[in-house]
């Protein structure tokens, strides 16, 4: 396995090499040519659209924060480096280590123009190698050795339960590119970007309830608690609510028999049919529907995890028109400005293997949300608590990669992105089909009354 | 009572998967007497050999034979610069060795081809098949059903029959005796990894279309493979392949059992036990020489 380890860590850090700094007024000028009037553009919900409860309509979003590309002079950044932390599972049964890449091209970005006001960010990354134990100890080495004042871009399926003692002991603040397990959801410090695969799952039930008729829908989910069980709970608590009947099936992930699983389902006669699964495994499950002829049977829907650019290609044209994933970052093509930055820096200080995926979009997003919090603080008083303090404060963050205000919250769980859009498989790629709606997790209700009695989100 | 036609066929079907693996190792082990655990990660380089040649226009069987071509090559390599070294070891310490192996391949698979990027490979199979009992059963299936089958069926012919199996048992018997036989033990026992990287190539092929082209999964596919191969006392190939249908349709039939379902996957590993277990009390087995 040590073999792996060190080829996996080569894989992180060959992003070593640095490209020529852009000067500054170029990467405006790049911008601004590619800046288009329209911001996403946001229905109104109505009762009919989404159900019985009310949506909140969502405004355009606009970055009215500092933008790091237009301050500074285009000289690399020369002052006492700002160190930075990062975890992710990249090593192990999946390879998640987008969320650290992107956010690695962004600070070199960030430091070849100037930095957080002349300091660069000196970003570590670590890899836990899915395995608990190594995800505590990069998480001390991280915190009590290399003294990090906070940590970007973490996508990990272990260390968030693992670490959270750590990370409250130490007072440190996590701005995650992805969280899966629901422990990722539930701790003061630890603040992923993204909203879950209980939410967006359940954003691909609504949809298929609202625009399907679906009554009777199968959630299929890994058999692991706290991330499928966790997920299809959720499905079946929205479905008792919403008069939606809900059967879930649980699956090994290591599973070889995916027939027995669609023919469990098909036999169930559903309306609709929920892969929460990861897009690698879900592969196998729509080759057996594929065998078993059952597109016209059902709709095939799924969360994010299955919005993998390679996704339509690995299940073949059969699937056409037939797959919808709810997504909940904006499209990766999508033409907005953050969304554009994204795909200009890791075009400019990336690798090109680097993967242009959701993960890399939320890295993306937590190293941005990141600075331009710091780039407002005394860059002489940058240390632990002061950043712990400042990113506390962070509410009605706007950017076109989410559909609502982002904020970190002062109660105990972080679950900021909860609406999403829905995605289609047609012509061989996803295409946007219906924009942000908001999900109805009753399990959200105490967020909702948070963010409206400490106005993390403008109304 | 739930309607287990449909999962009759599709746990024959996953049988076959776990057959056809367990055939392929313990081929290997009595004509090498190595418990090639290397059997799914030489199988999956060479299924994502052939994914990435039709990526680059190659046509499906085209690249289909340049896997194999792969796959040969990498078990010959093994077979002539690592097995002579290790020949004269236990049992135990050669089966290890081709763990390691394993995982250096495994390593090389994650290097070349991102894991879990989905992936498929679509053989001209995938397209035909037939509906039987509710359940649609592919040309792919069959051909993996009816390729352990005939692995089987030819192994056991050639074993006792062709000069060169005989040869091969021998080797696997009592290497020193055979060498004074006049058996030429290092081109036998290429001959055995040959034929053995043929047969993963091709499994690796199949199971990667049946289950998943993803390295890690058709690697450690080699684990309930070894629980088969128990079935078989690693020893009877005709044992082997029973014991593989029987694991499959263990496993699919508990999938409309809502209580054991999500566990289906201990199948092997539980009919693996209760073989070993029974086994240890059957005089026949137990005073058997190894």
């Amino acid at each position: 396995m040590s073999v792996m380890a060190i080829v996996a860590m080569v894989q992180i850090f060959l992003g070593g090499w640095q490209a020529p700094a852009l000067s500054l007024g170029e990467v405006a000028r790049r911008e601004a040519a590619r800046r288009k009037a329209t911001a996403p553009s946001v229905r109104s919900l109505t009762d009919a659209d989404i159900g019985p409860v009310p949506a909140r309509i969502i405004g355009p979003p606009v970055t009215d924060v500092v933008d790091p590309a237009t301050v500074g002079d285009g000289k690399a950044a020369a002052g006492e480096p700002i160190v930075v932390g990062g975890i992710v599972g990249a090593t192990g049964p999946d390879n998640w280590s987008s969320g650290a890449k992107s956010a690695t091209a962004y600070f070199k970005c960030l430091n070849a123009n100037g930095g957080i006001n002349g300091r660069p960010v000196n970003y570590l990354v670590e890899d836990d190698k899915w395995n608990p134990e190594q995800a505590a100890l990069v998480a001390a080495k991280l915190v009590k050795d290399d003294k990090v004042v906070a940590m970007v871009g973490n996508t990990s399926f272990v260390e968030c339960g693992v670490n959270r003692p750590l990370y409250e002991q130490e007072d440190l603040m996590v701005i995650a590119a992805v969280g899966v397990p629901r422990e990722c959801f539930e701790q003061k410090n630890y603040v992923p970007t993204n909203a879950g695969p209980r939410v967006s799952t359940l954003g691909a039930a609504q949809y298929a309830f609202q625009k399907y008729g679906a009554k009777r829908q199968v959630c299929i989910a890994t058999n692991v608690p706290n991330a499928g069980t966790w997920t299809c709970e959720g499905i079946e608590a929205w479905g008792k609510g919403a008069g939606v009947e809900v059967k879930s099936i649980y699956i090994d992930p290591g599973a070889l028999d995916a027939t027995s699983v669609v023919l469990e389902a098909a036999a169930w006669k559903p309306d609709a049919l929920l892969t929460s699964i990861p897009g690698g495994v879900a592969v196998p499950i729509f080759k057996a529907g594929q065998d078993q002829d059952l597109r016209d049977k059902f709709h095939w829907l799924g969360p994010t995890s299955i919005y993998d650019l390679k996704f339509p290609e690995a299940i073949g044209d059969y699937w056409d028109g037939y797959v919808d994933a709810q997504i909940e970052l904006n499209a990766t093509d999508s033409s907005g400005p953050d969304n554009t930055a994204w795909r200009t820096i890791m075009d400019t200080y990336g690798d090109p293997s680097d993967p242009r995926d959701t993960f890399s979009q939320a890295g993306y997003l937590a190293a941005k949300i990141f600075s331009e919090t710091l780039l407002k603080l005394d860059p002489a008083k940058i240390d632990r608590q002061s950043v712990t303090a400042a990113l506390r404060q962070v509410k009605q963050y706007k950017s076109d990669l989410m559909c609502g205000e982002w904020y970190v919250s002062p109660g105990d769980r972080q679950n900021a992105n909860h609406a999403g859009r829905m995605a289609s498989i047609k012509g061989g790629k996803w295409v946007t089909v219906a924009d942000c709606f908001e999900t109805q997790d009753v399990d959200l209700k105490p967020i909702l009354e948070l963010e409206a009695k400490e106005g993390l989100v403008s109304k | 009572m739930p309607n287990l036609a449909p999962f009759l066929i599709s746990g024959l079907a996953v049988g076959a998967i776990y057959a056809l693996s367990g055939v392929g190792l313990v081929v290997l082990y009595r004509t090498c007497g190595v418990l090639n655990f290397a059997y799914g990660a030489i199988g999956a380089v060479g299924a994502l050999v052939a994914w990435q040649l039709v990526q680059l226009s190659m046509p499906v069987l085209l690249a289909s034979l340049a896997a194999i071509v792969v796959t040969t090559a990498l078990s010959l390599l093994y077979g002539w610069v690592i097995a002579p070294r290790l020949a004269y070891r236990e049992t135990v310490v050669r089966g290890v060795a081709t763990l390691g192996f394993a995982l250096l391949l495994l390593g090389m698979c994650d290097l070349l081809w991102r894991s879990n990027t989905p992936r498929q490979v679509r053989l001209p199979t995938d397209t035909l098949g037939f509906t039987l009992l509710g359940a649609r059963v592919t040309g792919t299936r069959l051909t993996a059903f009816l390729l352990a089958l005939a692995i089987t069926i030819g192994v056991v012919v050639f074993l006792n029959r062709a000069r060169l199996g005989v040869s091969m048992r021998a080797l696997a018997n009592d290497r020193d005796v055979s060498a004074l036989l006049g058996i030429s033990v290092l081109r036998v026992e290429l001959w055995a990894w040959l034929i053995s990287g043929i047969m993963a190539g091709v499994s690796g092929l199949l199971l990667a279309s049946l289950v998943n082209l993803n390295a890690g999964t058709l690697t450690f596919l080699v684990i309930p493979a070894m629980a088969t191969a128990i079935l078989g006392r690693l020893r009877s190939l005709g044992a082997t392949l029973a014991g593989g249908l029987c694991i499959g349709l263990a496993e699919a039939l508990a999938t409309p059992f809502a209580t054991i379902a999500p566990y289906r996957s201990v199948a092997p590993f539980a009919i693996a036990l209760l073989a070993i277990l029974w086994q240890q009390q059957q005089p026949a087995f137990r005073l058997a020489k190894d």
